[in-house]
């Protein structure tokens, strides 16, 4: 039982951080920083829904590590710290009132929680609160990037149950 | 009935508000020392303003090359002088500075200045024969200081102006805080300190002038509780008949007016005193020697600007320095202690 | 699959004739809603922001919140640049009137380089990797002088 979770969770944050990894290569798409696609949080959303919290929270710790150690600084795991663990909570919340074909719902709001959570590190770290000037644009970027990965996660959750 | 109850409380009030109004606004300028001054002291009454002024009027009867009945003048007429508390330590501390400037400060350069015509508006271009005789009366190892006993050789004068400024605002700051204020902004002349931190607790904001342009700013500190003193040649200076332009800081070493790439010393640290006699040191020694001194100093921090027009500033500024103005993307060169 | 009923549980989106009108259970329909609605407030607010009138007309650049200068851009005539060491790396940042931009840095993302010329608005230019800000204040608040020296 628990050689078959180690290995399901291993291999998640294996294909998430694969994800993770390929997406930072692509220079940022906008001038707005923080702005991305946000693909590994496909396996997040998936593992919050179709597995459970605990496990939802090991992969996403884990790729967050791995990923900015692999791809990235301290700085970035800052923000990827901060802004996951917004966005864990927010979904996790959510979780509970909503069933399986409102998961993007839950992607999206989790998405607008991680850039929340980003940009309140960088106000934090830059010490200027007019980065908040950057907030409504991040959270329509989120949105959308949410929903894109909310849907794509919600096929996964579709398919994986249909097995 | 109840409206007369509340009348002397009502007058009480008017009365402080009032009064309060005028303290708030208290400050007092006169003019000494060669230059105007202003010190500024919400919370501090008339009398210790007065006080103040007092003092600096004291200070100056000490230290002035040009009353007949100073201490320094009785020294420069008679090569000898008893000196009171204040001239023998701001006389030593001046010597102190010359042997850690190697003469870069020195204060028997008076009879070079006088030639110069810049104690009397008088200017000249002294030729090398008079200069030459001029700086062999000059030297402040010339200078003999005995405890309250000071002796010079015929033909050596002392002028303490370099540094009387920056004696005066640590003074009138020890003055202000035994009254027990805790926020003053003491101008002597453009040389600055901030006492205490503004009334509003934020730090104290001092321009620096530009250079090239005295009515423009090079750029602003944010100081809480320290002197800020700045030498730069456009403060006096003057345009001989050929158009050079000879500047007030004179270097000991050639009897002319300091060239050696400084246009302005911004010299900031808890001793007006220290502050001024640095400024004009730093000045004088070029950024090469400046920097090297500076790095060796504890609790003093500069801004210079060289001739290019780029910055020197020592890495304790890093914070509290903004350049403005046209030098608002002048290069900074950042000294490391 | 075409007949399968979407409303019930929801998805069907898939399974649904692409011609066919898709039908949302209310909950779906309620959050929808709610969504778009955030997004229209985001939309109008980052129109504001963006859209602001550039009265302010300094431009402060700090890095890691100390701010290292500040340019009055209408007191700017000519193009010049200079270089502030940001953490870890540094930005070239170039003015010219009325506007600030950075030019050049040594940051991996280069989001600040993109971000073009900085004219008005009250978004800032970041370099986050170099903790570098650069934002258009009113000139004058709060920087009075108390006193000058020299």
């Amino acid at each position: 039982m628990q050689t078959k979770r180690l290995t399901r969770d291993a291999m998640l944050t294996g294909v998430a951080l694969i994800i993770f990894i390929v997406e930072a290569q692509i220079p940022p798409l906008t001038s707005v920083p923080g702005i991305k696609m946000g693909l590994a949080n496909i396996i997040t959303v998936y593992a919050a829904f179709a597995i459970g919290p605990a496990d939802a929270a090991l992969i996403l710790a884990a790729r967050i590590l791995l990923g900015s150690v692999v791809a990235g600084n301290l700085s970035t795991l800052m923000y990827s710290a901060a802004g996951g663990l917004l966005c864990l909570l927010a979904m996790l919340g959510l979780r509970r009132v909503l069933s399986e074909s409102q998961l993007w719902v839950a992607s999206v709001i989790g998405a607008a929680a991680h850039n929340l959570g980003q940009i309140a590190v960088a106000v934090a770290v830059t010490r200027t609160p007019a980065l908040l000037a950057y907030l409504p644009v991040l959270l329509m970027s989120g949105m959308i990037a949410g929903l894109f990965t909310g849907l794509c996660a919600q096929a996964l959750v579709k398919r994986m149950s249909r097995k | 009935m109840n409206r007369l109850r509340f009348a002397p409380l009502l007058a009480l009030a008017l009365v402080l508000s009032f009064s309060l109004s005028a303290c708030a606004a208290a400050s007092r300028t006169f003019f000494a020392m060669d230059t105007v001054m202003t010190v500024s002291a919400p919370l501090a009454g008339d009398a210790l303003l007065a006080a103040c002024e007092e003092e600096v009027r004291r200070l100056e009867a000490l230290f002035s090359v040009t009353e007949p009945d100073s201490e320094i003048a009785r020294l420069n007429e008679t090569g000898e002088a008893a000196l009171s508390d204040d001239t023998a330590r701001v006389l030593g501390f001046a010597l102190e500075e010359a042997a850690l400037t190697q003469g870069a400060l020195d204060v028997t350069l008076y009879p070079v200045v006088r030639a110069w015509g810049f104690t009397t508006g008088d200017y000249r271009v002294p030729d090398d024969d008079e200069l030459a005789a001029l700086l062999a009366r000059v030297g402040w190892t010339r200078v003999e200081l005995d405890g309250g006993t000071v002796r010079v050789p015929e033909g050596t004068m002392v002028d303490l102006g370099s540094v009387a400024k920056g004696y005066a605002s640590d003074r009138l700051a020890a003055l202000l805080r035994e009254g027990g204020v805790q926020s003053a902004l003491i101008d002597l002349g453009g040389n600055i300190y901030g006492l205490g931190a503004k009334a509003d607790g934020s730090p104290w904001r001092i321009g620096v002038r530009d250079p090239k342009d005295p009515s423009g700013l090079a750029g602003a500190l944010s100081v809480t509780d320290k002197a800020v003193v700045t030498s730069g040649s456009y403060e006096r200076n003057f345009t001989a008949p050929d158009g050079t332009v000879y500047g007030h800081i004179f270097d000991p070493a050639t009897g002319r007016p300091a060239e050696n790439g400084l246009i302005s010393v911004t010299v900031v640290g808890g001793s007006g005193l220290e502050c001024d006699a640095l400024s004009t040191a730093l000045y004088v020694m070029g950024p090469d020697r400046a920097c090297a001194l500076l790095e060796t100093l504890d609790g003093v921090e500069a801004v210079l600007i060289d001739d290019q027009g780029a910055f020197w500033i020592t890495e304790g500024l890093k914070n509290a320095f903004t350049p403005m103005g046209a030098y608002a993307w002048a290069t900074i060169n950042w000294i490391q202690k | 699959m075409g007949n399968e009923k979407v409303t019930l549980k929801g998805n069907g989106r898939r399974s649904e004739p692409l011609s066919g009108k898709i039908k949302f259970p209310i909950q779906t329909r309620v959050w929808i809603g709610t969504l778009a609605i955030a997004f229209a407030v985001c939309l109008a607010a980052a129109a504001v922001v963006w859209l602001l009138p550039g009265s302010r007309r300094v431009a402060r650049v700090s890095v890691d919140g100390a701010v290292v200068r500040e340019i009055d851009l209408s007191a700017v005539t000519a193009e010049g640049s200079f270089v502030v060491e940001g953490v870890g790396g540094t930005n070239t940042v170039t003015v010219r009137p009325g506007g600030v931009c950075v030019s050049a840095a040594d940051c991996p993302d280069q989001v600040c380089v993109k971000r073009g010329w900085l004219e008005g608005g009250a978004a800032p230019i970041v370099c986050l990797p170099h903790r570098l800000v650069i934002e258009l204040v009113s000139g004058g608040d709060g920087n009075a002088l108390d006193a000058i020296s020299g």
